[in-house]
Parts: C-alpha cells; structure tokens; sequence
C-alpha cells in the first residue's frame, strides 16, 4: 500500500494526535501491514527502554536532599528582584488611578475657586484668578493693528476664530492628559489580561512517576 | 511518597521561592526520582548521574526567584537537569567509557541466564541513547523516561513542535536499528 504514514507513528504511539489527523492514521493502519508492523517495532522500542530503568543505583531521595542541603549555598535568602517586579506591576495602576485623580481633584479646585472669584467671593485681592483670557494673544494682535481697516464681517469672523481657538485650547488642556492615562490603564488591563490568560493556560501540573 | 496538588505545591514554591530550604527541600523530594532518572539517561553513568542532579538542584535553587509560578515545575526542572547532564558529560572525558557494569542490577528473581541477558540489554540499550546525538536524545530522554508530552518537550527545550517530532523520530530510528538484535531476541522469549 502506497503512501505510508510512518513519519506519523511516533506521535500516534505516544498518542499526541488529535481529530483528522488521528482517523487518518488509524484507518492507514488497519489496512497496512507495514505500517502496522512499524507501529509494532516502535511498541517494541518503548518496552525494551523502559524494561531497562534503572532500579535502586541511586541515593535514596532522603540521602541525596540531606547531601543537598549541605552543598546548598547559605545565606542565598533568596533575592527579590521579582517581587520588586511584581510590586512594580501593581503599581502602574495604582500610579496611573493616582494621576487621574491628582488632575480632576485640581481642576475641580480650579473651577471652584475660579467660580468664587468670578462671583465675587473672594473680594478684589484674587481679581487675577477671575474667568480665563478671552482673547487669545494673535487675535489681540491682529485687532490692534487691522482693527479699524476691518470691516464688520470680517471682525465677526476673527472674533468667531478667536472663540474657537480658546475653546480648543481649554479642552485640549483638559482631555489630552485624561486620554494619555487612559490608553496606559487600558493598555495595562490588556497586559494583565494577556498574562492571566498564559498562565490560565499553563497551570496544569503534573509529577513524574515516583 | 505523597504526591502534592498543584495547589500544594504551588504554595510550596513560593514559600521557596521566598528563601524557604524546607519547602524547597519538599519539592526536591517530590522532583528527584524523575530528575535523577532523566539525568541518567542522558549521562549512562550513576555517579555523574548523582553529581549532575547535585548540580541541577543547586542551579534550580539559585535561580528559583526566576521560576513564573502557575507553570510547571517539572519541565521547567527537566530543563535544567538536560543542561546539568550535557555540562557533566562535556566536564567528564572518559564517559564513552561509561562503566557499564554498574548500570543495571539485574532482577533477582531471574536466573543466572536471564540475568545475564537482562544485563546485556541493559548495556546496549544505554550505549544506544548514548551513540545518540545531544539534541536527539534530550528529546528522546524526556520523552521515553520523563513522560513529557511534546509541547513540553518543546517548551522545555525552547524548539518548535516539528523539530521534537523529527528528533524524536530520527532517534527512535537509530535505536531500532542499534538494538535490532535484542528486539528479534525479545520476540523469541515472547514466544
């Protein structure tokens, strides 16, 4: 029988094959003979090598970690470098949350006593904190020198000029930072999703035979 | 022995892994026999066997704090202790000559006949693995005498899955042919 199948019987004897790929070989071997008798030969192989294990050559397990503690060396508590990482780790969050809230914090502040000294509350000496610019400094400019030369429509369109570009600037200051430590928490999350999912998908342990 | 859960073994770590020697001491308990026995495999000699899992122990304990928790200790022992044995071997010049008197007590159930014959069998099959090249017979060894699946072995020896199922198929391909002889002998005696 023509395409023979024997690079695949070593997995197949150690069982690593899996749906297609397994009825495949199965259906091979129970029309081929000389596959069949490769498989045998392989079976063979796997016996003679485990029939020749060693048996009681070695130290007793006892012997050998009482020898081990004594070749161990002392006072190797173990260093901490990993668990400086691991705190490292935890902290980004925690840092991020931090700055996060550093911000709104001052910018609530901000807006309060802006509000008070608008309102008057504060009395005439915190005059310089009322209200923002509400002129940006190309547009104070460019009225000083063109006002006059300016018609009506075209002071409507530098002041409308103007109000955008104080809007923009006061979000800007506001949303840039607050986006920057988003994408960094969410790009954590995402990190901290990714390994969980690793370690979720190595964490089967198994022993060897004692 | 009493074999630990994962769970059990997963505190013992950290534990060790925290400068603990009794926790680490269980898990050396715990990990020996099948680290003394891949070792062996790869050396075809007791003594350096001995020295060489000395050696892994040791290395393991040094670098435990770099062991990532929740992945398996086994392999990532196997791994060095394959390391340890290939160290040993290139240390040890007169292993080609490997005292192969000692490698195997016979069973002593048998008769003086079978003894001998168990004996002879013994010595060919460890000359076999090791006529075998480094890389063929980490893959084997952990294969045949550690139990590794072959994405273990692939992780454990950081090589593509293909390369573990070509190895290994290149090695059991040597041994069959050294050993040809005691197969058609093993035949015999199975009637």
């Amino acid at each position: 029988m023509a395409n023979h199948v024997t690079e695949w019987l070593g997995a197949y004897h150690d069982g690593e094959l899996r749906g297609a790929r397994l009825h495949q070989i199965e259906g091979h071997l129970a029309e081929c003979a000389t596959c069949q008798a490769n498989l045998d030969e392989l079976r063979n192989l796997s016996a003679l090598l485990q029939d020749t294990a060693p048996n009681g050559d070695f130290l007793l397990t006892e012997r050998f970690v009482a020898n081990l503690a004594l070749s161990m060396p002392r006072g190797s508590e173990q260093p901490q470098p990993r668990n400086a990482l691991k705190i490292g780790w935890w902290l980004i969050p925690v840092g991020l949350l931090g700055i996060w809230l550093f911000i709104n914090i001052t910018l609530l502040l901000g807006s309060v006593v802006t509000l008070a000294a608008d309102t008057g509350l504060l009395g005439g000496n915190l005059a310089w904190l009322q209200g923002n610019p509400l002129q940006m400094n190309w547009f104070a400019t460019v009225m000083n020198l063109f006002g006059n030369q300016l018609g009506a429509l075209g002071r409507e369109i530098l002041s409308a000029l103007n109000d955008a570009n104080l809007f923009t600037k006061q979000l800007a200051g506001i949303l840039i930072p607050q986006a920057i430590l988003a994408v960094s928490y969410l790009g954590w999350l995402l990190s901290w999703w990714l390994r969980h999912q690793h370690q979720l998908s190595q964490i089967t342990v198994s022993f060897p035979q004692s | 022995m009493v074999i630990p859960d994962a769970e059990t073994e997963a505190a013992l770590i950290a534990k060790a892994q925290s400068g603990n020697r009794n926790a680490y001491g269980e898990l050396v308990r715990h990990h020996y026999p099948g680290v003394i026995n891949v070792i062996y495999r790869m050396c075809g000699d007791v003594e350096l066997a001995q020295d060489a899992a000395q050696d892994a122990f040791i290395q393991a304990w040094l670098h435990l704090p770099t062991f990532r928790p929740g992945t398996s200790l086994r392999n990532w022992l196997y791994r060095i202790a394959i390391n340890a044995a290939l160290d040993v071997l290139r240390r040890d010049t007169k292993t080609a000559d490997a005292d192969f008197e000692t490698l195997s007590m016979p069973d002593p159930q048998a008769g003086p006949e079978a003894a001998l014959l168990q004996k002879e069998r013994t010595v060919a099959v460890q000359q076999a693995i090791l006529a075998l090249t480094e890389a063929s017979r980490s893959v084997l060894v952990l294969r045949e005498y550690g139990g590794l699946t072959y994405h273990e072995i692939a992780a454990a020896l950081d090589i593509p899955l293909g390369t573990v199922m070509s190895r290994l198929n290149y090695a059991r391909h040597q041994l069959k042919r050294s050993l040809q002889p005691h197969f058609i002998q093993m035949e015999i005696e199975n009637g």
